[in-house]
């Protein structure tokens, strides 16, 4: 897997995505090679880029040109304003990489942020994201989503919900899944060999013995005790409020969290420009830039590429460990 | 000459703030950082104060934290008129029950006792505000403690009827809650336009006090993505904005509702004053983060100004020398800036504060 290319989705064309593929292509072009799939008319055509046959050619392309495996979509773009007609082509190009993959084409997948409503209205998208969708057509049935920065790294146990249905959403099953998911990638894909899992609570001061909330009791300190006894380093529930400071951080390699914001306040507070999201948990590596389309300051050149270079950097990373 | 001299120096005396110290819990780390406090420059100058508590205690902290205290002792009639830094007795724990890193009902009593003769004087004038070292909770609820916390215990010692809050203070940021203490499952259906107007008025009248005349304030939403249009939940749309929609008529510097986690950058690159959060760890995460050693907590809304570092009694190195008082300094600093405030508007405020002009007076100095 070391020398194939990594395969990067164009994501919503209206956004900042071509404008980071080329940051991104400028700052890497002597250090790995990816490719990129999408529509060369929506690229910047004064920047150097390169239409390739087939991913392999990546590599040979890359000192020059952002190399370019088209696909073509329906209509050309206004930044800013994604066009629905457009949303399938989005959608075939994430399909297109994973196909790739499994073709041994592309060593790993990194994808640049998608539209969901675009998606949802042009094409009747029906995943909350891009994690679900990926799970989808690999065939698994539980995905996890790591955000990873170089001072945290930090697991959201549930993800794309309202608040209110946090708690029952949280189960002994599910967190014990994700749990190990999370363990076997630091193992295998992180080169940890023995990690050090610390859990959040969901509740204030994680729960202050059952007086603020159940769940520490009922769910999450089973789960723990359970791993602890095939004696994996887990430690918690840990209140949240004290787990993300920096002497903390020290103490573990992961933290687990239980919602959403309780995984995204501290990583963004931390690390705003540099945080990746990885996936765990596919029978591939994905990452991708930790923000959004950027509608508001498409195509005005300003867009920050930290984020997405960082995540091509960790998909080479960890896809060099297979 | 001579005359005018002395009219300004007792200007300069009269002008300055009263601050009453007292030692929270004396197993803790308590009486070691407000010695070390003490040794700071700038905070003998700063204000006149008063350390109320046994001088046994704030010996033991002045050994612990290496250093020597001389104790003004006075009584306390003498508190009336007290300069520069006095010492006010008491005899709130035997020197033998004083045991270091342990919760014990003698620990509670005394951090209790002290607390109650600081709320005392500020009720009769003695002095403007009050620091408190670190608490521990349990040792106050073995002790008799009936409230829930400590906020509520002055609340109620003071007579107050109002609406209160623990505000979480770090540096140039303050957060307040909608809710706070409850089980996480709860939050969503405590959150309603009222709890948010409430936290809202307590961060704005707050900040005004700190002495920001005119606050500018985020509120955070409660769903992943501010719920994405409604996507993640509907309380963003059905509450929170309405809420800062009122808020925003009654001419308040106010905005929202924001992802909670880009709405710490915010804060953190000076744009804003107070975050208002939704619920407990949405603030708390990003402050103690933020901040660890430099947070204070205000107890917000209450009669007068009355503030404590953000952490704990620290028992893992209490008697060790190795406290850090960054925190409590930030709690001196801040208190003075409040005290000096009420001072300068406690006339005027009724007439100046567009919360009171409405005539809301649901929180009250």
């Amino acid at each position: 897997m070391r020398n194939l290319p990594i395969a990067l989705t164009c994501g919503e064309p209206a956004g900042i995505g071509v404008e980071l593929a080329h940051k991104a292509w400028q700052s890497l072009r002597h250090e790995l090679s990816f490719f990129w799939i999408g529509d060369p008319r929506h690229l910047d055509q004064y920047l150097p880029f390169k239409t390739i046959s087939k991913p392999l050619d990546a590599r040979d392309v890359m000192p020059e040109a952002l190399p370019v495996l088209e696909h073509r979509f329906e209509t050309k773009v206004t930044f800013g304003c994604p066009d629905v007609a457009n949303s399938q082509g989005v959608i075939n190009v994430i399909e297109k990489a994973v196909d790739l993959i499994r073709d041994k084409q592309a060593s790993s997948l990194c994808t640049l942020p998608i539209h969901k409503q675009a998606l949802k209205d042009g094409a009747d998208f029906q995943y909350p994201g891009h994690t679900e969708f990926l799970a989808f057509l690999a065939g698994v049935d539980h995905v996890v989503m790591m955000l990873s920065g170089p001072n945290l790294k930090v697991v959201p146990a549930t993800i794309h919900i309202p608040l209110r249905d946090v708690p029952d959403a949280l189960n002994t099953v599910e967190l014990e899944k994700t749990i190990s998911i999370v363990r076997k990638a630091l193992i295998e894909k992180f080169s940890i060999s023995d990690p050090r899992i610390a859990v959040a609570g969901l509740n204030p001061h994680a729960g202050e013995s059952g007086k603020f909330g159940q769940e520490e009791l009922t769910v999450i300190m089973p789960v723990i005790q359970k791993l602890q006894a095939k004696h994996w380093r887990v430690t918690g529930p840990n209140s949240a409020d004290t787990l993300f400071y920096k002497a903390a951080r020290e103490k573990y390699d992961v933290a687990i969290a239980m919602y959403h914001d309780q995984a995204l306040i501290p990583i963004k507070t931390l690390d705003f420009d540099a945080g990746v999201n990885v996936t765990l948990g596919l029978p591939f590596v994905r990452t991708s830039p930790d923000h959004g389309t950027a509608l508001d300051i498409a195509g005005k050149g300003i867009a920050n590429p930290t984020s997405t270079i960082e995540a091509l950097q960790l998909a080479a990373r960890l896809s060099s460990q297979e | 000459m001579l005359k005018q001299r002395q009219l300004e120096e007792n200007f300069i005396a009269m002008s300055r703030q009263k601050i009453a110290i007292v030692p929270g819990d004396p197993s803790g780390i308590g009486p070691e950082i407000v010695a070390k406090l003490l040794t700071q420059d700038g905070v003998k100058d700063a204000a006149d104060i008063l350390l109320i508590g046994d001088s046994h205690l704030w010996e033991r902290g002045a050994k612990q934290a290496n250093t020597e205290i001389e104790l003004a002792t006075i009584t306390e009639d003498q508190t009336a008129h007290f300069t520069g830094c006095a010492h006010l007795n008491m005899h709130s724990i035997d020197p033998k029950d004083v045991k270091v890193a342990k919760v014990t009902v003698a620990s509670g009593t005394s951090a209790l006792r002290c607390l109650d003769k600081a709320m005392d004087l500020a009720v009769a004038g003695h002095v403007d505000c009050i620091l408190f070292a670190p608490f521990n909770k349990a040792a106050m609820t073995s002790a008799g403690l009936k409230a829930e916390d400590e906020h509520r215990y002055m609340a109620r010692y003071l007579g107050f009827r109002g609406y209160h809050s623990e505000i979480n203070v770090l540096d140039d940021l303050m957060t307040t809650r909608v809710t706070s203490h409850i089980g996480l499952k709860d939050v969503a259906a405590n959150i309603d336009e009222q709890g948010i107007l409430r936290a809202v008025q307590l961060a704005e009248q707050t900040l005004r006090r700190a002495g920001k005349t005119r606050p500018s304030i985020a509120v955070a939403a409660l769903n992943p993505h501010a719920g994405d249009n409604g996507k993640f939940g509907r309380e963003e749309i059905d509450i929170i904005e309405p809420a800062i929609r009122f808020c925003q008529s009654k001419q308040i510097n106010v905005s929202g509702p924001w992802p909670s986690d880009t709405v710490f950058l915010k804060a953190k690159r000076g744009e804003v004053d107070a975050v208002v959060t939704m619920y407990h760890d949405q603030g708390q995460i990003a402050i103690k983060l933020l901040g660890f050693e430099r947070g204070v907590t205000v107890a917000g809304g209450l009669p007068l100004p009355i503030a404590t570092p953000a952490h704990g009694t620290a028992f893992d190195i209490a008697g060790q020398n190795q406290a850090n008082a960054s925190a409590i300094r930030q709690a001196f600093d801040l208190l003075l800036r409040m005290a000096k405030t009420h001072s300068e508007t406690s006339e005027r405020r009724s007439k100046s504060d567009p919360i009171y002009a409405e005539g809301n007076n649901s929180v009250t100095w």
